[in-house]
């Protein structure tokens, strides 16, 4: 059995090691330590009491020897009455019990008190956690060695790696993006005092590339080198958005001068007397008076699509019969048609299927579908416009099909973009480029229908949407 | 008549019509395209003195146009009208014989004073 001193001793280092656990708990945030601490500190104080209680123990086993004896009893070097002894006795048991007692009352308070910043701790980390993760920002934190300690599931999915699996893994074997892990390395030894740097870097991923607006901070303490923050925000919709608007202005620019181009050349040589004959100044008012109507045909198109796209355009949705809007149309396209020997036939539904649809917008969008099959179809070809009904799935089709020129593969996926103009049909004949991306955003954002377009060069094209059809 | 010939490059007719008529009330010789491969065939073969082209045209456009030239013969000197509003690099214009840009909305008459102006230029280059 060990002496009563070493369970002192052992209950001392045990205090100690609890309590400088607890405390390194407790600083480092590192709640496995908190909770060693804790357990330390209880089994200190429980190793205090039990010597205690064999200490006790055995000085009344001391004293009951000395009663069996006659005469004297030494105690503590010194000779004294049995009555002294006893009281000696007492006195030094009761203080040691006092002393015992107090000591694990003070081991429990500090395993309490233990306990509550561990909680603390645990909240904060875990409300920190709950913000990193929630920013869509993505987020990578390295220490002074160049291991990632934090990164949140944003930045997984940007740099495309294991979130389980990251921690406390060496940055350059987490991330496969050479310069990103350079842009870490070169903060974290820059020991920037300001602590701050913006760099525009572009992450090339398998879904393509994106680019991000990396801050990178660093938070080395005093002279101590640190680790590195770094915070990337996606920024590609942004520039995509900046270079379109740039394409808009160039192009709404170079669509405006055009026409304007015209009307003032034209308007000049009939001041200078250029134009001599009647003729001649006839076909030159025609001119003006043409450009003056594609400038403002382009002018309302543009502020159509502009207005539709921003939501300002106010909207009558009452049930209509798509043939009927088709029929008014075709009247108004016939004499283009006409004109260049262009056969339009119909099929279309009985007027009792109908759609809930704005008809001036409908119209719109018809007028300009059969208006391009007459453009892009040479003398002689020929149109038909068809109206499906799918009564099971509730949808009405609108297919307008020719036997013109057609458009090339390449330039498909873009016919609906603004000022897109396929350059083989540019030739054929002139436009805005406006017209077909009006049809799509009146049938897909005003109509929440579907538009597709079926070409092949040389055969022809079929333009169509697809509606919804009235209960 | 002068005796000069300028070609005249558009894809715009009205425009292409109004210079042409603009040139030719002026004495020039005037031969017209209507994209840039036309007007590559026209100046190969008919050597103007002077083209005016737009920048934006199916198949060639304006620049290329010019450098085609360049590579193909020496240099046609050129003026070229845009309405896109942007300068091009002036190596760009240098290199492919681009004497000066023409912003659309343009004047017949400033544009006719242009054409006078760099033809007494090269004319004056050529001889020195």
């Amino acid at each position: 059995m060990p002496r009563p001193r070493t369970f002192y001793t052992l209950s001392l280092i045990a205090l100690g090691c609890g309590a400088a656990c607890a405390a390194a708990g407790a600083g480092g945030f590192d709640s496995p330590a908190l909770r060693w601490g804790g357990d330390a500190l209880l089994l200190g104080g429980g190793l205090g009491a039990a010597a205690t209680i064999v200490l006790v123990r055995r000085g009344l086993g001391q004293l009951a020897d000395a009663a069996r004896k006659p005469g004297a009893l030494v105690l503590a070097g010194r000779t004294v009455s049995p009555d002294t002894g006893f009281q000696f006795l007492t006195h030094a048991t009761d203080a040691l019990l006092e002393s015992a007692e107090r000591s694990v009352a003070d081991a429990r308070l500090q395993a309490k008190e233990l306990e509550i910043q561990l909680k603390v701790a645990t909240a904060e980390r875990q409300h920190a956690e709950a913000i990193l993760y929630s920013i869509s920002d993505a987020v990578l934190v390295t220490d002074p060695f160049d291991e990632l300690v934090l990164a949140n599931e944003s930045a997984a999915r940007t740099f495309e790696f294991d979130l389980a699996k990251s921690g406390r893994s060496p940055v350059d074997q987490v991330l496969r993006d050479p310069k990103m892990i350079a842009l870490i390395r070169e903060m974290r030894q820059s020991h920037s005092r300001s602590g701050r740097r913006i760099v525009e870097h572009e992450v090339h991923g398998e879904a393509g590339s994106r680019t991000f607006k990396v801050t990178l901070s660093s938070i080395s303490d005093g002279d101590v080198p640190g680790g590195v923050v770094a915070v990337l925000h996606d920024v590609t919709r942004e520039r995509e958005v900046s270079e379109m608007k740039n394409d808009f202005v160039s192009m709404v620019s170079h669509e405006l001068r055009t026409p304007l181009a015209s009307i003032r050349a034209y308007v000049e040589m009939l001041i200078d007397g250029e134009a001599d004959d009647v003729k001649t100044q006839r076909e030159f008012y025609e001119v003006i008076q043409n450009e003056a109507n594609r400038l403002g045909r382009l002018i309302d198109n543009i502020l159509n699509i502009s207005r539709i796209e921003s939501g300002l355009v106010r909207i009558n949705k009452q049930p209509q019969s798509l043939s009927v809007i088709v029929k008014d149309a075709m009247e108004v396209i016939a004499p283009q048609a006409r004109q260049k020997q262009i056969r339009i036939s119909e099929e279309l539904t009985p007027v009792f299927y109908q759609t809930l649809a704005d008809r001036d917008m409908l119209y719109q969008a018809v007028l300009n579908l059969l208006s391009n099959a007459v453009k892009y179809t040479p003398v002689g070809g020929a149109i038909t416009v068809e109206i499906l009904v799918d009564e099971p799935q509730k949808k009405v089709l609108t297919r307008i099909s020719d036997t013109g020129v057609g458009i090339p593969p390449k330039d498909l996926p873009f016919v609906f973009d603004k000022f897109y103009r396929s350059e083989a049909n540019s030739r054929m004949a002139p436009g805005t480029g406006l017209g077909l991306s009006l049809v799509k955003h009146i049938v897909e954002s005003v109509h929440q229908g579907r538009m597709f377009v079926e070409s092949h060069v040389g055969k022809g094209s079929c333009f169509g949407f697809e509606l919804v059809l009235c209960e | 008549m002068n005796g000069k010939t300028i070609l005249v490059a558009d894809d715009e007719s009205h425009i292409l019509n109004v210079v042409s008529l603009k040139l030719r009330n002026a004495g020039f010789r005037v031969l017209t395209a209507a994209d840039g491969q036309e007007a590559l065939e026209i100046a190969l073969q008919e050597r103007p003195d002077l083209l005016i082209t737009d920048y934006h045209m199916p198949l060639l456009s304006g620049l290329e146009l010019c450098q085609r030239l360049r590579q193909e013969c020496s240099a046609i000197p050129a003026i070229m009208l845009t309405a896109r509003g942007y300068n091009l690099e002036p190596e760009d214009t240098a290199r492919s014989g681009i004497l000066k840009m023409v912003s659309k909305p343009f004047s017949p008459r400033q544009l006719l004073a242009t054409v006078q102006e760099v033809l007494g230029e090269t004319a004056v280059v050529a001889a020195g």
